[in-house]
Formats: structure tokens, C-alpha cells, sequence
């Protein structure tokens, strides 16, 4: 077989497998060592827009994985999130609110978990979402509404033993339905 | 993500989700090329066809967090797959797609795939899927990283 032959057989068939385990710490090392000098030199020519675009697509990545399972964990997950969008794309999260046209003082009563978000912020907080991710990458209009009633869903569950003893006294049941 | 049959164009979304004990009986060397029962210890995730149960891909992953890294270990595609003659398009680029985010939640900007492939099998790396490369390592950094999930990624 001649090596263009070779070649062009292996091309061919060159996505079935890709065996890149390293066969020694030592080769791990070093060929983790030129890889970074070399990425540092890269990195010096990130642009300030692919950094701002890789947070945003590390936000919308960490948010649907959030919403993929039940987190039982008294953490204020929507406003984090809320929190990081705003911080990333703004110096000063004033001018967020003036953008979507909501007073500093509501932005900072949601933000600090004093005031739930009113539907409004949320359809605004949806069109602005759309449009800052329009150049970044795709992004659900319903993420935002997901996390929001994830975090709600999953309170409520977590905390039955707080709220279910004084609520269970309201609800009798006049037609109980036979087994 | 989605895959196309190459006879009849069709698009089939598809999953990608965490290997487990019970699937490593039926991961042959025979349909996957490797013998994957040597990573039952790494982190290795099987790419499904929505609604089927045939593995069509593997990879196998190692995250070194101290350089923002994460290394796939060993890629493939199911034997039907292999070739001129495969029955889907899109496996490999997907499971790079994959990790690739799994590194963009852990890293953000400073977020890098690596590999390491044999022989020529760098070239078709780096034309297909943009990969640099330094001395024999391929990477992909987050320029190149954005691309392929906007290409690659439905989500």
C-alpha cells in the first residue's frame, strides 16, 4: 500500500475514534505545559466581547442545568443568576434598570431577594435576554420563567414541614374518592 | 443537538448522558473500537437518538481544573458509523460540542478541550472542527468553542 493509500483510508474513517490517553504522567505534563504557554499567548487576544460572550454562555449553561433536576437547597438561585447577567454586560446595574425601564430601587429589592420580580420585569427581563443572546448563542425565551418557578417548585417541596401543618387545617375533603 | 441519516437526510435529536454500569457489557471492541471497559472509572458519556436505545457514540473525558483543561480521553462512533458508509452525521462534532460545554460551565473564557489524535488523523481534526495545534495536542479554546456550539448545539 502505498502511503497515500494509507492516508486517505485512514482519513476516511478518521471520526469512528480518537485514542488520546496519555501513556505517562511525564507526557501529560509536558504536553500540558506547551499547551498553556501557548494558550496564554492566545489569550492575550481574547477580545473583551468573547469574554463577556463566554459568561453569558457559562450563565445560560449553569441555568439549564439548574432547571434540569430538583436542587432541595435553601439558595436563592434566581436572583444569582439574575445577579451574573446583569454584572456581566453592565458596570453599573443602574443602567440594567434603566433599560428595562424598572426604578434602581425595584432592581434592588428583586436582586436582594426583599420583593419578588412582577410579571413585567419578567416579560421585560425575556426580550432583554433575547436580544443580548441574539449574537451569542441560542437562547430559550422560557429560561428565565423555568428557573424562576424551579426555585418556587422546589422551596415549596423542600420546606412541607414549615408551611403544611397550618395550611393542612384549611383543606377537608367533603367527597373522599373510595380506594 | 441532531444527527442526519445520510441516506434520507432525515434529523433525529439526540442525547447525551452519563454511561452506566449496565451499559458497559454491551460496549464491544468489536462496534466501538475500544476496549471501553478500561474507562469504567473515568467520566464517560453515550450519545443516544431520542426515544432508541443503541449507543451510536462514546467519549471519555478527563477534567484537569488546574489548567482550565478538559482532555478527551478516547471518542468514537458506533462500527455502522465508521466511513464513507455511515448511517449518521454529526456524532463526533456533537460529542465535541458536548465537552466543550462542559468546560465553558467550568471555565468560562479560559475554557479548553484537548486531544491528542494519531498520525493524520490531526488534519481532519483541525479542518472539521477548527482545532489548533500545538506540537501533537489539538485544543480548542473558546473562539473556536463558540463556533462549534453554534453549530452544533439546537439547545
Amino acid at each position: 500500500m502505498t502511503n497515500k493509500k494509507k492516508s486517505n483510508k485512514e482519513i476516511e474513517g478518521a471520526e469512528y475514534g480518537v485514542d488520546s490517553r496519555y501513556s505517562s504522567k511525564k507526557e501529560r505534563q509536558v504536553d500540558g505545559k506547551a499547551l498553556m504557554e501557548a494558550r496564554l499567548r492566545k489569550m492575550q487576544n481574547v477580545s473583551e466581547d468573547q469574554i463577556i460572550k463566554a459568561k453569558l454562555l457559562q450563565l445560560k449553561l449553569n441555568m439549564e442545568e439548574y432547571i434540569k433536576k430538583p436542587v432541595y437547597k435553601d439558595h436563592n438561585f434566581f436572583t444569582e443568576f439574575l445577579t451574573i447577567y446583569i454584572d456581566t454586560i453592565y458596570s453599573r446595574r443602574n443602567n440594567f434598570a434603566k433599560d428595562i425601564n424598572i426604578t434602581p430601587v425595584r432592581l434592588s429589592q428583586v436582586l436582594n431577594n426583599h420583593r419578588d420580580p412582577k410579571e413585567e420585569f419578567m416579560l421585560r427581563l425575556m426580550i432583554h435576554s433575547e436580544k443580548t443572546y441574539k449574537n451569542v448563542c441560542q437562547f430559550h425565551k422560557k429560561t428565565w420563567y423555568q428557573v424562576y418557578f424551579h426555585e418556587k417548585i422546589c422551596d415549596t417541596m423542600s420546606s412541607q414541614d414549615e408551611w403544611r401543618p397550618s395550611v393542612e387545617k384549611h383543606v377537608s375533603i367533603s367527597k373522599l374518592i373510595k380506594a | 443537538m441532531i444527527v442526519i441519516d445520510t441516506a434520507t437526510g432525515k434529523i433525529h435529536e439526540v442525547e447525551i448522558e452519563p454511561v452506566e454500569t449496565g451499559d458497559y457489557q454491551s460496549l464491544t471492541k468489536r462496534r466501538y473500537f475500544f476496549n471501553w471497559m478500561d474507562e469504567k472509572d473515568k467520566e464517560v458519556y453515550k450519545l443516544k437518538i431520542i426515544g432508541t436505545s443503541g449507543i451510536i457514540g462514546l467519549v471519555s473525558i478527563e477534567r484537569i481544573p488546574k489548567e482550565w483543561r478538559i482532555h478527551i480521553r478516547l471518542l468514537t462512533v458506533s462500527k455502522e458509523n465508521k466511513g464513507n458508509d455511515k448511517k449518521y452525521e454529526n456524532i463526533a462534532g456533537n460529542l465535541i460540542t458536548f465537552v466543550s460545554k462542559i468546560a465553558v460551565r467550568e471555565y468560562a473564557e479560559l475554557a479548553c478541550v484537548s486531544l491528542k489524535p494519531k498520525g493524520v488523523l490531526a488534519q481532519h481534526y483541525i479542518d472539521k472542527f477548527g482545532m489548533n495545534i500545538t506540537g501533537k495536542t489539538l485544543s480548542v479554546e473558546i473562539s473556536e468553542i463558540l463556533n462549534l456550539i453554534n453549530t452544533y448545539d439546537h439547545d
